[in-house]
């Protein structure tokens, strides 16, 4: 994997939310393609807000994001879409009063001469969402929306896809399934960076892990190497189930 | 709990009609002549009532598909909106009247005296243009610059009263007739009707349905829906926001040019003021038909127009109004999303 391209690097990012307050102070990372990133830290550590500011929905006051060497630093996210970065929101992650079909219409709609190729291969990997295609999104659980909000997400075929916490709120086995879907979207060729809360599951699935403390990355190594670290057990993952 | 809800809801109704007595009188002149026609043409009185109603339902429905557009993708409570309406049918009359007309601080006067087939859709075009320009030099900019709902409601508040003031120092104080022919009534069984009022009916129902093709059947249509639902994820779809709601303010003051043409075709004449005086009726029409959802407006118009006119048969007309914002009241308290608002899931 080392010897891939760098496609995504983030380098000492300063961005928040509100005037003079900074949420992240240094936050760097350095993604090659293919790669599957697993972000961890504890609550407040701006895990999220690293994914937005990648994404270019919080503004960056400081540093850079480049993506395969083109400088995308507080590009409009419609523009990002367009440059092949797809990103899965934690929460409000469908279009409610839409169809299921419509959603993923939605995610396709910049290259909508692509659709029906886009459609069936979105078929294939989530194909209960072409069986229910005409239910209103608004209308389904957590789970079914977050399958929905990550078959939007790739239906531009992006090659970076941004998840923020994709597990949260879900059930084990639904989790379960999220990750393992992940895994497989990875196999496929996209490079994935992932937010999560459950550390544990998050490490034993993503080539590499980031730790963010306090909005700075403290460090990184691959996902095996964390789940071993005896300071992320204590701070992260905790001794329980283990 | 119940009887505590219905005797506020009467009284709301009692003091809504004795406030709104005032304000409404001149409207109720204008639909008294309609009534008596009907009822001098020894009409049904329910049924031609309730054909009325059907035909400002409809003329309501052009004007408020619009605001509730605005509302659905920008969350704004446009009080402007009475103004497009007014300016619309203004425009026409400017360009279309055999009359000299002048711009304000003009020396000088001028006809431009278009047919009536020419002056209504450059009247239409140019209210969409403004709607373009509003949106350039106004909203999008406090958009841009994160100015929060209620400061933009107070910009649309200025501004309502800028134009309302502007459209009169335009035209004067007194209404004025996009075209001066007399529209003959027809007897259709009992129901009493002029041809123009027909032709209107025809073109608002045209209009709604190509609204409706255009939200449900279109590409474009289909991301303004995205955006009305949730701005930010349309964005991270790939969808430019701020494009579709150009296009959202340019349809709405199109919409609402085309609702006040016909409504000064309908009620033969038009004031400086008309629109403002329906903003709350279409406020209503919106709230009552579900917030944002631009079919929520279309239902909620028609009841808005039919109770209106129908509670004349047996209330006094300058109640009118009144008793539509009653019913709004009692509909929000059964069902408060509205007729067609859905409540979502939660999780």
């Amino acid at each position: 994997m080392n010897d891939k391209p760098v496609i995504l690097d983030a380098d000492n990012l300063i961005a928040g939310y509100l005037p003079g307050i900074n949420i992240l102070n240094g936050c760097s990372m350095e993604v090659k393609e293919g790669e599957l990133i697993g972000i961890i830290g504890p609550n407040g550590a701006g895990k999220s807000t690293f994914l937005k500011a990648l994404f270019g929905l919080v503004p960056v006051r400081d540093g850079a994001v480049t993506l395969g060497g083109e400088d995308i630093t507080n590009l409009r996210a419609d523009e990002l879409v367009k440059r092949g970065v797809g990103f899965v929101p934690q929460t409000n992650n469908v279009f409610p009063s839409l169809t299921i079909e419509e959603n993923l219409e939605m995610g396709a709609y910049q290259a909508h001469k692509n659709y029906k190729k886009q459609l069936a291969r979105i078929g294939d990997l989530f194909p209960v969402l072409i069986q229910r295609k005409n239910q209103r999104a608004g209308s389904l659980s957590g789970g079914e929306r977050q399958m929905v909000a990550m078959a939007r997400a790739l239906m531009m075929d992006p090659h970076v896809l941004l998840l923020d916490e994709p597990s949260a709120g879900l059930s084990p086995a639904r989790q379960d399934e999220t990750f393992v879907r992940t895994r497989e979207i990875n196999k496929t060729g996209v490079t994935v960076i992932m937010v999560e809360q459950n550390a544990r599951r998050c490490l034993q699935i993503c080539d590499r892990g980031y730790v963010l403390d306090q909005g700075t990355s403290a460090y990184t190594a691959s996902g095996q190497d964390l789940l071993k670290d005896p300071k992320v057990i204590e701070l992260y993952l905790g001794t329980l189930g283990a | 709990m119940l009887r505590a809800a219905l005797v506020f809801v009467v009284a709301a109704v009692g003091i809504t009609a004795i406030l709104s007595m005032g304000g409404t009188a001149q409207a109720a002149t204008e639909t008294e002549a309609v009534t008596t026609a009907a009822t001098s043409g020894g009409t049904n009185l329910l049924i031609q009532n309730l054909f009325n109603g059907i035909v400002f339902g409809l003329l309501l429905a052009l004007a408020s598909v619009g605001l509730s557009l605005i509302y659905g993708t920008t969350g704004l409570s446009n009080f402007a909106h009475g103004e497009m309406v007014t300016f619309g049918a203004m425009i026409t009359y400017f360009l279309a009247t055999p009359q000299a007309v002048s711009f304000p601080l003009l020396p000088f006067e001028f006809t431009v005296n278009w047919p009536f087939w020419l002056a209504a859709p450059a009247g239409i075009a140019i209210a969409t243009a403004l709607g373009w320009v509003q949106d350039k030099i106004i909203w999008s900019q406090l958009r841009r610059r994160r100015v929060a709902m209620i400061q933009q409601m107070i910009v649309s508040i200025g501004l309502s009263l800028a134009l309302v003031n502007f459209i009169q120092w335009w035209m004067g104080g007194r209404p004025v007739r996009l075209v001066t022919s007399i529209d003959p009534r027809k007897q259709y069984g009992p129901i009493s009707v002029g041809n123009v009022t027909l032709i209107s009916m025809v073109i608002a129902i045209v209009a709604l349905l190509a609204v409706a093709f255009f939200l449900q059947r279109t590409r474009l249509g289909r991301a303004t829906r995205a955006v009305s639902d949730n701005p930010a994820l349309a964005s991270a779809s790939g969808i430019k926001v701020d494009s579709i709601i150009r296009i959202v303010w340019m349809m709405a003051a199109g919409l609402a040019a085309l609702g006040g043409i016909l409504l000064a075709l309908y009620q033969q004449g038009i004031g400086f003021d008309d629109g403002t005086k329906l903003l709350m009726m279409m406020f209503a029409a919106v709230t009552l038909g579900g917030l944002g959802h631009p079919y929520g407006a279309l239902v909620g118009s028609l009841i808005i127009g039919v109770v209106a006119e129908v509670s004349t048969v047996w209330l006094p007309p300058d109640l009118k109004f009144a008793t539509a914002l009653g019913i709004l009241i009692i509909v929000l308290l059964v069902r408060p999303q509205g007729i067609l608002g859905k409540a979502e899931r939660v999780g």
